[in-house]
Order: structure tokens, then sequence, then C-alpha cells
């Protein structure tokens, strides 16, 4: 541990916000650095919205086997990863399912189009399942299964916080944390007080918003909320955690469930699924021994697995 | 039994040998590709088991649990860990 001050910067990516934070603050311009060309490379690799993304290629293949790099390739592969830790939770394969309910362009422009009374959703369709993604490491090779349409958003972002944890710690040898619209990576040597994190339900809401604060040494932590990315369509309120059974945004008892796992990727796979399990959550992530922090709608929270007692006392935010 | 009559008994094992022979061969082919296409049909799940995550630091059958769980403060954090 080092007791150093820590220094920081924060910059928009992947349409939310980033926080680097690094205890060596000589450190800091090397940290950025790495963290650009990094993201960047993912953004190239991932992204729903651009064109000339890897994604937006295999999505506009056809079924067709598409060459892939081995960056969008180990990025796949972590996907399909929570997909099967997850039972199917966490599938990669709901790109058209977020498509059809309105969410087919960069958040922000949805945001600022605002609400139209007029637009109607799709009827939902039946999500392929992760199962139908044919990876193949060995030749870079990946083929989507009929309809498939795949959307990484929520593991490659939280992997993209670890990648770059690490890539930052190893080149810097100082301790970072990395914040990508609150999924938070840390590694190398954290402050001696450990890195204080306010988990809450709006990464962009301020650092004493209505919540709790915790110290992580290692690891990471990641949140997932149905308040936060929202949007109505015909009337009708959405947000963007698919339901892979359904089709639809998932109908879940907790408004926001926050999990400290060994990579910011595992803390975001295990939140993630855990909204969707809903009331099956409790059990789920007390049998896999995953501290977590899960706020029903009516503000109430239950912890598991030796995250801090609530505060305050009364169980409510 | 005359001669001709083993001839004809030799031929005709000689040739029900070869029948069997032939039909083993083509069992064996027809076992080969069908092999094939189920390694073709179902050898993606192994790929995917085979996925690397963060420098292959993930383990593939569970999801890691943190190597102490988070500790309790006060006050303000230094980042906020929301949805985005």
């Amino acid at each position: 541990m080092t007791s150093v001050a820590t220094a920081g910067d924060t910059f928009s990516v992947f349409g939310t916000t980033a926080t680097l934070l690094v205890s060596e603050p000589a450190a800091v311009q090397v940290a950025r650095a790495v963290a650009d060309a990094e993201l960047a490379a993912v953004d190239l690799a991932c992204s729903r919205f651009r064109a000339d993304s890897e994604l937006s290629r295999l999505n506009a293949a056809g079924g067709r086997a598409v060459a892939v790099t081995g960056l969008f390739a180990e990025i796949l592969g972590v996907a399909l990863r929570a997909a099967r830790l997850t039972g199917g939770n966490v599938d990669p394969t709901c790109g058209a399912a977020l498509a059809d309910i309105g969410y087919d362009r960069d958040f922000a422009l949805i945001r600022a189009a605002g609400t139209s009374a007029a637009q109607q959703a799709a009827e939902p369709r039946r999500v392929p399942g992760w199962r139908s993604v044919h990876l193949d490491h060995a030749r870079h090779q990946v083929r989507l299964g009929r309809g498939a349409k795949l959307d990484l958003g929520a593991t490659a972002k939280a992997w993209a916080a670890d990648r770059c944890a690490a890539m930052i710690a190893t080149q810097t040898g100082s301790g970072v944390l990395v914040s990508l619209g609150g999924d938070i990576a840390v590694a190398g040597p954290p402050p001696d007080a450990g890195w204080r994190i306010r988990v809450t339900d709006d990464h962009a809401a301020s650092q004493d918003a209505p919540g709790q604060t915790v110290t992580i040494g290692s690891g990471g932590l990641a949140t997932s909320s149905t308040t936060v990315r929202t949007w109505a369509v015909g009337g009708r309120r959405m947000h963007h955690i698919i339901d892979p059974a359904t089709g639809e945004p998932a109908r879940s008892c907790w408004r926001s469930v926050s999990v400290a796992a060994g990579s910011c990727v595992d803390a975001n796979t295990a939140s993630t699924a855990a909204i969707i399990r809903s009331t099956a959550a409790l059990p789920w992530l007390r049998d896999a021994g995953l501290p977590a922090r899960l706020v029903r709608g009516d503000g109430s929270v239950e912890v598991t697995a030796g995250w801090p007692g609530h505060w305050p006392p009364a169980g409510r935010i | 039994m005359r001669r001709d009559d083993v001839r004809f008994a030799m031929a005709a094992r000689d040739d029900g040998m070869r029948k069997i022979s032939r039909f083993t061969w083509r069992a064996g082919a027809v076992g080969v590709v069908c092999s094939a296409l189920i390694a073709a049909a179902f050898g993606h799940s192994v790929a995917a088991d085979h996925g690397q995550g963060n420098g292959g630091q993930q383990g593939q059958g569970t999801i890691i649990v943190p190597a102490e769980p988070p500790a309790p403060a006060q006050g303000a954090g230094q980042v906020t860990s929301g949805a985005s």
C-alpha cells in the first residue's frame, strides 16, 4: 500500500464519463495516454453505433463467417463466458432486441431526441441466444446464427476498465483506479485506506449522493441499474438491461445492484445478472460468495457475503 | 465333393468377403463424416469455453470473488459507482 496523494483525470468515452485516479501523481499523463489508446481500440472493435466497427461489420454479415482481430475475439470470448456463467442472463445477442425498443443509436442522441409519443416499440422478438455465436479463437473468425445481432455493451466496458487498469499499473508502477461510467477496476498498490467509492444509482451523481461509501483495494466494483439509462417509447418506459428470456427490458424488484468481484467484468456480469434474476438474485449471489448491495424500488437495501452493513441503519436510502 | 463345386464354393466365399469388406469400409467412412459434422456443429461451444479475458486472469468456470470484500468508509467517495 502507499500513502501518496492521488491525482486524476476525467474525460468522455463510450458515451459516458471516465475517471482515472493514480496514486503517483507523476504517472497521470502516461496513464491517460495508455487509457486513450486502449479505449480507442475497444471502441473501434465493439461499438454498435459506428459503421466502421468490427461489431457492425459482423452484425451486417448475414450469418457469414467474418475475420476479426484478436482484440475483438478476446472481448467476445469474455461476453460468451459471462453468458455461460450466468446461465444465459447476460447474453451478447440482445443487439436486435435493444434496437427494437429504440436503443438504436448513441444514447446521448436518444436523450437529446426526448420522448416521442408517436413511436411504437416493435413486438418483442426471441433473443437468438449466446450459443448461436460461433467463435473460432484459432482462426479469429466469428459467425452469427440466424437473426443474431451482437451488443457487447454489458461486458466490453467493464473489461476495458480492467484492461486499462492492468496496463497502467504495469507501465507506471502506480496504483490506479479506472472508472468507465461507474464500472470500476483497480490495480497496483492502492492508497493506505484503499480506493474510496460512493455507491449509488447514477454514476454521474455527486460523490456524496444518497448511497453508501466503501473502499476496495483490488479487483473491481460495478453497479447496474434500471433507473438511469431510460427512455420512453409509445408512453412506455424502457431501460437497457434486456432479459433474454423475453426480449424486453428486465422487470426486476431491484432498481440497482452493486457487486464487488475479482475483476470489474466479473462484478458487472454479476450485477447485470442480478437485475435480470430479480428475487432469485439474492440466493444466487450468496451461493457465489459475492459481496453485493441490492436496492429495491422502494429504496430498501439488502447486502450479501461481506458487503458492509448498509447506511443509514433504517435500511432505506 | 467335385472339384467344380469346391471352386464355386471358394468363389462364393471370396465374393462374400469382398462384400463384407466393402460394407465395413463404407460404414467406417460414414462414421468419420458424421464425426466431422458433429464436431463442426458443436465445436463453437468448446471454442467459446476457451475465451480469455483480462490477460487470462479470469477463471473460466466461475465468477471470481474479490480478495477482500469492500470495507465501510465515511464521507464522500473519490469516485462514484452507479449505472451510466
